[in-house]
């Protein structure tokens, strides 16, 4: 079970007509670094296009660019990021970061990270992993140039979080998953149902730590670039039923995520969540969770 | 600590640091705040401000404290457009492209480079004095921004 028919005819079941999608290129201004009038306008003096992103505070699309923009003296000083745009919806959905001890559970190559350390205003404390050690370098050059100041970075699995001994008030879920055609041209050819189930499985146990370390009153943001409901709606049905979980209302770019995944009529709630289709942006999913409150 | 405190007088500056807040993690050393001191244990990889690292008795700064250094009164040179981006490419300086000079302009001295809008590129090693009518370059390129392009290779 592969190939683009395949996924394809899934997608169509979803509700959504395959098509095929540029990617755009998109920055994020680190507001904390720099004012976003003073950087639009250094920007638009080196002959770089922006395109204001409708439904992102920070976000600009380049529409033209004479070179690349990973390579301006504004990028070096960490005035902006390049972050594509649907990759900057999650880190948007928590509430009153500001203060906040954070879990960013997978956390390399770091575009989050520094997002949340924007909107942190550099208060509070991250808490950063990631599994892969080679990931981590390049996961502390973001810091260092984005000037990051509240972040302690560890090698560790995410499914570990609980030895830190840590209770979180925010965690960000932005879990490795099946990613999706729109950033990867080989996607049909190299991906098949069951890597997408082995991507679930690890989320789900990824989804059980973080609900082990989240303070009563806490939010998880879950977040794939997957658009396989196995990643998505189905793990989400599945926290909602197994972790305490509940799915908070958020209000972003996106549609409402699909109750009935395959004839599964899955958890009412699970509708709060968003699902993006490609199309201004690559494909994505997100939502925010909240612990259950106890009833007596 | 010394070997920090070493490099940055020689740019002519003083910066208190918090020698409580300094942690060494191998040859690396990182400036916490005390909501990091208190959640820190010690098999972390990265922390707070990274202030540079030691190799071989040398220290090698990193640019958040060249920022840091940059804020108080010390060694600069600010530098042109054009210049900034040959500076960050690599380049030394000529004179040609220096604006302004403030504290040492001593032969041997370190000093920073700052472009127009007072943002640290980097630093470097003063050659001649900038006011010396001489052709050539004037201040050698030790470290620039422009590294975090040539880490990434």
């Amino acid at each position: 079970m592969s190939g683009k028919e395949f996924f394809v005819s899934r997608y169509e079941e979803l509700g959504w007509k395959y098509e095929d999608v540029e990617q755009k290129q998109a920055i994020r201004i680190n507001s904390v670094n720099a004012r976003k009038a003073d950087v639009a306008k250094r920007l638009e003096s080196l002959w770089i296009e922006l395109e204001k992103i409708p439904f992102l505070e920070d976000g600009y699309w380049i529409r033209k660019s004479e070179f690349s923009v990973g390579a301006t003296s504004e990028y070096l000083l960490g005035l902006y990021s390049i972050q594509e745009a649907a990759a900057q919806i999650p880190v948007t959905l928590f509430t009153g970061l500001k203060d906040k001890i954070v879990l960013d559970a997978c956390a390399a190559p770091g575009g989050k990270t520094v997002q949340l350390a924007d909107l942190m205003q550099n208060t509070g404390v991250i808490i950063a992993l990631d599994v892969k050690k080679r990931r981590l370098i390049a996961l502390s050059n973001q810091l260092e140039r984005c000037r990051v100041r509240n972040a302690i970075v560890y090698h560790m699995d995410a499914r570990q979080a609980s030895q830190l001994k840590i209770k979180f008030d925010r965690i960000l879920l932005d879990v490795p998953c099946s990613g999706n055609f729109v950033t990867d041209k080989d996607w049909f050819n190299k991906r098949t149902i069951k890597d997408v189930k082995k991507n679930a499985k690890l989320q789900r146990e990824i989804l059980t730590e973080a609900a082990k370390v989240l303070k009563d009153d806490g939010e998880i943001v879950y977040a794939t670039c997957s658009l396989e409901p196995e990643e998505d709606e189905l793990n989400i049905d599945w926290a909602v039923k197994n972790l305490n979980l509940q799915v908070e209302k958020i209000s972003c770019y996106g549609e409402k995520a699909s109750t009935n995944i395959f004839g599964k009529q899955l958890d009412n709630s699970v509708e709060n969540c968003r699902r993006i289709w490609p199309r201004q942006t690559q494909g994505f999913f997100a939502c925010k969770l909240k612990k259950r409150a106890c009833t007596q | 600590m010394r070997q920090i405190n070493d490099f940055v007088s020689r740019l002519g500056a003083r910066i208190n640091l918090d020698k409580n807040l300094v942690v060494k993690k191998q040859n690396r050393y990182f400036l916490l705040n005390k909501n990091l001191k208190r959640l820190i244990s010690k098999d972390f990889f990265y922390a707070g401000v990274y202030l540079g690292k030691t190799k071989s008795g040398r220290f090698f700064p990193s640019f958040n404290l060249l920022r840091m250094i940059a804020e108080e009164k010390s060694n600069k040179i600010i530098v042109d457009g054009k210049t900034e981006w040959l500076f960050i490419c690599g380049r030394d300086l000529f004179k040609q492209g220096i604006i302004n000079v403030r504290g040492s302009k001593g032969k041997g001295d370190h000093t920073l480079i700052l472009n127009r809008h007072g943002e640290c590129l980097g630093f470097g090693k003063i050659l001649c004095s900038p006011d010396r009518e001489k052709e050539g370059v004037v201040v050698k390129n030790i470290s620039d921004i422009g590294d975090f392009l040539r880490r990434e290779k």
